[in-house]
């Protein structure tokens, strides 16, 4: 740099060097890469004038950089003074090379880059056609220019600008957490991460946001919701008791607006745990499903951080687990040869409480004296434990025959109320059985009230020493990683077993525990290969809805199920295909390095040629046209595919559209949001290059910026980067 | 001391030995031809051959699907059975006429609803097995009631459904990865062409497919789904779709993201090569609407029809019909259920017919387990044998193949009540071994592989007591 070529510069307008443009641009683009409580604006401290000639050397090194000495200090030009203080110790620092890519980065606009470093005895410098300058000076930085009215300008240390140089290594607020820390942490708790939240918990630490989190008040239940929106309103138009896509909009709805994310992640763990299915529900009450699954739901979910035993109790008498595993109308054995069904007692100890093995507290099964492992139950244990859950049905007493709404007369077709979906089921101790029940090494003596057997019962199971670690390791597996460690699941159910206060089956307790143990946390676990688990296609589809429509846009969702695999997600919530979850907590690939390490994948039993395909598919269609629905209240409620009752209700992207024409910044966005900075450089690049062949520009139209916008989001979500949640 | 130890299949614990499991499992991505690793092929097929299985999921019924008609043992059934009973009448039109009476003028019919496959059956087209389920060894009442489980050992986890349901497929509880369908798979994949196209599921993910070296390859119902963000233009643009289809199959240091894009590699491979081969496929039969059996059955048969193009000489599919876990409303439930499945066994011999191969493909029944007999409220709970259906040109049909369980739930010493352990779940007198080597046989499997696909089976072959478990129970030519 000459510096005759400084002065043809040096006495332009530089129309964009206006304080205000320095603060705009940090707003832009600054927020990326620091933590958002640092991302306050620089301001200049004084108005610009026409600079001067900065003068100069004959090899292009302004005079004002022989004395630094004389330098004022001024260390808000570039930024706030106040996140100095934050930068803490360990924190990597940049060296001058760092820094100076760093601005150039930052304040195009003053240090148009890239240019090289100068190198001087003492310092390194490098010069701008803008006029400005910037040397180090060991670890002093220096500016001169138009924009320090040719003032020499000491605005700080190398140290000063850690936090913004190498924000992954900054440990803001003493957390010592990285953005991509965070938003790993938020995508395990919930479904979805935004800046916001990953700044919070940058701040707060894991233990404090998700104390807080927990906290958050519970939205709307599913059961007021689908009356809010008038699904409870029993007319031959709408014929809404007899839709089977109410209960898929209920759910939905909740999974992709509640305000409680973290609770309501925790419920779909639950609900893949103590599973209810909406199809097999309306093999036997079709008018029950609807209500009758959000009550279920919203069971789920205000237990999902209460007590075991209570969270068993409701869905042992809900409705609709009353129709799905036979309690309801369950009977006593009888004269004739009629045995109680032994539906519920078989599966709510095989995949409720205990399963089918003892185990050590590690979820590892014991073994007896001849290397053997050692069932839990016996056939005898079933049909013993069967005869508690007699008498069961549904609770009618609000719903009078006399007053329900004929809708067919000629049928005679009357539709119940909702109340009986959303009581728990009466008991009618003429149908209960009285014999004494034997199982797991309690006796229920003859002649026990009902309620009281039931009592006995669910206080064995859950008192049981394999609920811990066999829900425990569930949990785990559902949030954090497949193969948890042995003593990691120890831990968890540890925590399980007492809550540290001397409470078992404290829900809340045991999700912190899920959450905050070191095996969840350690970022060493983001490069193990095996750590993690597939994301499920669920959370997939909603942390896209979370992450990319506003909330006015995901309430007016009314989403179908997804269950098809050739071309939906292969899983659709609260429809499992059996009571045995959309996939088993032991299934090993077959034909996979997985099966030869004898390692489980749960979410690979839904994984084959046709689901790939499936959910890359759908992602396809729902990334750029968003959710497909079709108009409430429409008036072939359900009939024959009408295209007039259909339209689609997209996402907007409007944090992601201003970065369509930085395809770096793009991909760097959604790696950070999607998958907690997973990508991988090869990886982005690939993303990057493919991007820039349709590169988009300021002047480009909004169509066009949000078509480039679809393709980074549908590459992200494609990539089995994502697809692996570690 | 474990009876089931898969480690003692002498072909698996070779290929473990020699590390060619390791390289089957991770090394090879897109190779839709695996059998050059394996072992000499147990056979190299010259004609065409395929066995499919129709797997009823839940645990069927089977006392009201076989039904006993004699007036005897009607007279047992109904009384056992009472409002779960059919009626004598409405079992008339599907009474079963095996060309040799069962002996004791034991007689059976079909559910009501099953009258095509009665009428296989009476044609001769197909077989009824009686009471078949998991055995390790033979076994009688008493020696189920002994606590000497080395001695008499039983198949781990009975009664429940995932474990039963691996049980059958794989001879080994859930957390199996090798079904007896994917070694049979793994004999003929020399066999064929393009080896991915051996073993192929309609229906979902199935152990009983996945052979040490062969895999299980899933259809929908309309064929091979593409990809078509891979297929030229992701909205709009090439090079977006270009790099999609590089994420999506290039090989990944984690086992996770590997395995995953493994799939998706193969995938969009075998989509080409399916959706080609189905192209030309013209086949006639109708296959009745609104019955999912159904739907899996025609892809399979137009998946055979298009083997030439797949390449394949012989193939195992897998197809499954839900919802048989009637614990309650047993008799609509289960009327819906026969109905269709009888449906779609009827349209898919007929259109193996219109292909000319009936007597080359073979198509038989399984389920998690049979049912008891005593009844609960409105339903039947989870049991053990079951009674099973052959259907093909090659079955030696209008026959029955097993022993007769008594109708009986009684908890006494008599002899009736010596086949159940307890309200009627029936103690079988058949294992699933015996049942697959007879189909294995028939598919080319020589007598001396059988004990490394079925880790019991030379535990058969003799008598014990009164009933014969012979090795091959004879029902095809």
């Amino acid at each position: 740099m000459q510096a005759s070529a400084f002065e043809s510069v040096a006495g332009a307008v530089v129309d964009n060097a206006t304080p205000s443009s320095v603060a705009t641009h940090l707003e832009k683009h600054g927020n990326l890469s620091r933590p958002n409580s640092l991302a306050m604006p620089a301001v200049i401290a004084s108005a610009l004038a026409l600079a001067s000639c900065g003068g100069g050397d004959e090899s292009g090194t302004p005079v004002a950089f022989s004395d630094f000495s004389k330098a004022q200090n001024k260390p808000d030009l570039l930024d706030k003074s106040e996140h100095r203080l934050a930068a803490p110790a360990g924190a990597r620092i940049p060296d001058a090379t760092a820094f100076l890519n760093w601005a150039e980065n930052q304040f195009p606009q003053f240090f148009p880059g890239p240019q090289p470093n100068i190198d001087r005895p003492t310092f390194v410098f490098r010069a701008y056609p803008t006029g400005n300058f910037i040397a180090v000076a060991s670890q002093d930085i220096y500016v001169l220019g138009v924009i320090t009215q040719d003032n020499l300008v000491r605005i700080g240390t190398l140290d000063d600008f850690a936090c913004f140089v190498y924000p992954e290594s900054c440990q803001a607020g003493g957390t010592g957490i990285t953005d991509n820390d965070a938003a790993r942490f938020l995508l395990q708790a919930q479904f979805s991460a935004s800046l916001e939240e990953t700044a919070a918990v940058r701040q707060m630490g894991y233990a404090a946001w998700l104390d807080q989190a927990m906290n958050v008040p519970t939205g709307i239940t599913g059961a007021d919701w689908l009356r809010v929106n008038g699904y409870n309103a029993i007319s031959r138009e709408t014929q809404f008791y007899d839709r089977m896509d109410l209960g898929d909009y209920m759910v939905w709805n909740q999974l992709m607006t509640a305000p409680d994310a973290v609770r309501k992640r925790a419920a779909l763990a639950l609900s893949e745990y103590f599973v209810v299915a909406i199809q097999g529900v309306d093999n036997v009450e079709q008018w029950l499903v609807n209500f009758g699954m959000a009550r279920y739901w919203d069971i789920l979910s205000a237990n999902a951080f209460g007590s075991f035993r209570r969270l068993l109790e409701e869905i042992t008498l809900s409705a609709v687990m009353g129709v799905y595993l036979n309690t309801k109308g369950n009977q006593k054995e009888d004269a004739s040869g009629r045995q109680p069904d032994e539906n519920y007692a078989r599966e709510v100890m095989q995949l409720f409480t205990i399963g089918l093995r003892q185990l050590n507290l590690d979820g590892t099964e014991k073994r007896d004296a001849a290397g053997n492992p050692i069932d839990t139950y016996t056939q005898s244990d079933v049909s013993n434990l069967a005869r508690v859950f007699t008498g069961y049905d549904l609770d009618q007493r609000q719903n009078p025959f006399d007053q329900r709404v004929l809708v067919v007369q000629d049928q005679n077709r009357r539709i119940s109320n909702q109340t009986p979906a959303l009581l728990p089921m009466q008991f009618f101790p003429e149908r209960h059985s009285t014999l004494a029940a034997s199982f797991l090494g309690t006796t229920v003596p003859a002649n026990t009230e009902g309620p009281q057997a039931l009592a006995i019962a669910l206080d064995t199971l859950a008192n049981h020493p394999n609920v811990g670690p066999f829900f425990g390791k569930q949990m785990i597996q559902r949030l954090v990683t497949s193969n948890p460690s042995p003593a990691y699941v120890a831990r968890v159910a540890t925590v399980f077993n007492n809550n540290g206060s001397g409470v078992r089956g404290d829900l809340r307790a045991v999700f912190r525990a899920i959450l905050l143990d070191e095996e969840a946390r350690n970022p060493n676990g983001t490069t193990q290969s095996g750590f993690g688990k597939l994301r499920e296609p669920i959370v997939r589809f909603v942390q896209w809805g979370r992450t990319f429509a506003d909330l006015a846009t995901r309430e007016r969702w009314r989403a179908f199920e997804r269950s098809s695999s050739a071309d939906g997600l292969a899983q659709s919530p609260l429809r499992s295909p059996s009571v045995f979850n959309f996939f088993r907590p032991g299934y090993v690939p077959p034909s996979t390095a997985l099966a030869a390490s004898r390692s489980v994948a749960p979410e690979f039993q839904i994984v084959n040629e046709s689901s790939v395909s499936g959910y890359l598919n759908h992602m396809m269609v729902f990334v750029s046209d968003g959710v497909y629905m079709r108009t409430t209240n429409a008036s072939n409620p359900t009939g024959e595919f009408v295209p007039s009752d259909f339209f689609n209700v997209p996402a907007s992207y409007s944090s992601e559209l201003p970065l369509a024409t930085n395809s770096a910044a793009l991909v760097d966005r959604l790696g950070l949001l999607l998958c907690a900075g997973r990508l991988s450089a090869s990886t982005k690049q690939l993303m990057v290059n493919a991007l820039n062949v349709t590169a988009v520009t300021a002047s480009s139209n909004d169509s066009q910026k949000l078509t480039q916008v679809h393709r980074a989001v549908y590459m992200v979500m494609a990539c089995p980067e994502y697809l692996v949640q570690k | 001391m474990h009876f089931i130890q898969p480690q003692k299949h002498t072909r698996r614990a070779f290929l473990r030995r020699s590390g060619q499991l390791a390289l089957a499992g991770s090394a090879l991505p897109f190779a839709l031809n695996l059998a050059a690793i394996g072992e000499a092929a147990a056979f190299t097929a010259t004609d065409y051959k395929a066995l499919v299985c129709v797997f009823l999921t839940g645990g069927n019924d089977h006392a009201n699907t076989v039904v006993s008609y004699d007036q005897a043992s009607y007279n047992q059934y109904a009384g056992i059975r009472s409002a779960l009973a059919l009626s004598r009448s409405s079992l008339t039109p599907t009474v079963l006429t095996p060309s040799l009476p069962l002996a004791n003028g034991l007689q059976y019919a079909l559910h009501p609803a099953m009258t095509d496959v009665a009428r296989l059956f009476n044609t001769g087209k197909a077989a009824t097995l009686l009471n078949v389920g998991p055995l390790v060894v033979p076994i009688t009442k008493a020696q189920y009631n002994s606590t000497d489980r080395n001695r008499f050992p039983l198949p781990p986890k009975l009664f429940s459904h995932n474990d039963q349901q691996s049980t059958w497929q794989s001879s080994s509880a859930e957390g199996s990865t090798v079904g007896w369908g994917g070694n049979l798979g793994d004999l003929a994949l020399s066999s064929n062409s393009a080896s991915l196209f051996t073993c192929i599921s309609a229906s979902g993910n199935a152990v009983f497919l996945s052979g040490d070296e062969a895999l299980q390859y899933q259809v929908s119902t309309n064929g091979a789904v593409p990809v078509f963000a891979a297929q030229g233009f992701l909205y709009g643009s090439s090079a977006a779709s270009n790099a999609v289809r590089t994420l999506i199959t290039q090989n990944r240091s984690d086992v996770l993201e590997n395995e995953y894009n493994r799939i998706t590699a193969r995938s969009i491979t075998a989509e080409t090569q399916v959706s080609a081969a189905l192209s030309g496929v013209s086949l006639s039969t109708a296959f009745p609407a609104n019955n999912s059996l159904a739907s899996q059955l025609r892809i399979v048969a137009r998946l055979i029809a298009g083997r030439n193009g797949l390449g394949a000489k012989r193939q195992v599919f897998f197809v499954s019909l839900g919802g048989f876990d009637t614990h309650d409303v047993l008799l609509t439930q289960h009327q819906t259920l026969m109905s269709r499945l009888s449906s779609a066994i009827s349209a898919f011999d007929a259109s193996m017919v219109e292909l000319g191969i009936s007597d080359k493909v073979t198509l038989f029944t399984a389920s998690d387990f049979g049912r008891t007999l005593t009844p609960n409220t409105g339903g039947t709970d989870h049991g053990w044998g079951s009674h099973h259906f052959v259907v093909g040109g090659a079955v030696k049909g209008r026959a029955f193949y097993g022993t007769p369980p008594p109708v009986s739930v009684g908890d006494t010493s008599a002899p009736e009540d010596q086949w159940h352990v307890g309200q009627g779940r029936l103690l079988p007198s058949t294992s699933v071994d015996q049942y697959g080597a007879t189909l294995a046989k028939w598919f080319g499997v020589a007598q001396s592989e059988l004990s490394q696909i079925f880790p019991n089976v030379n535990r058969f072959g003799g008598s014990v007591g009164a009933i014969n478990y012979p090795l091959d129970l004879g029902f095809l030519a």
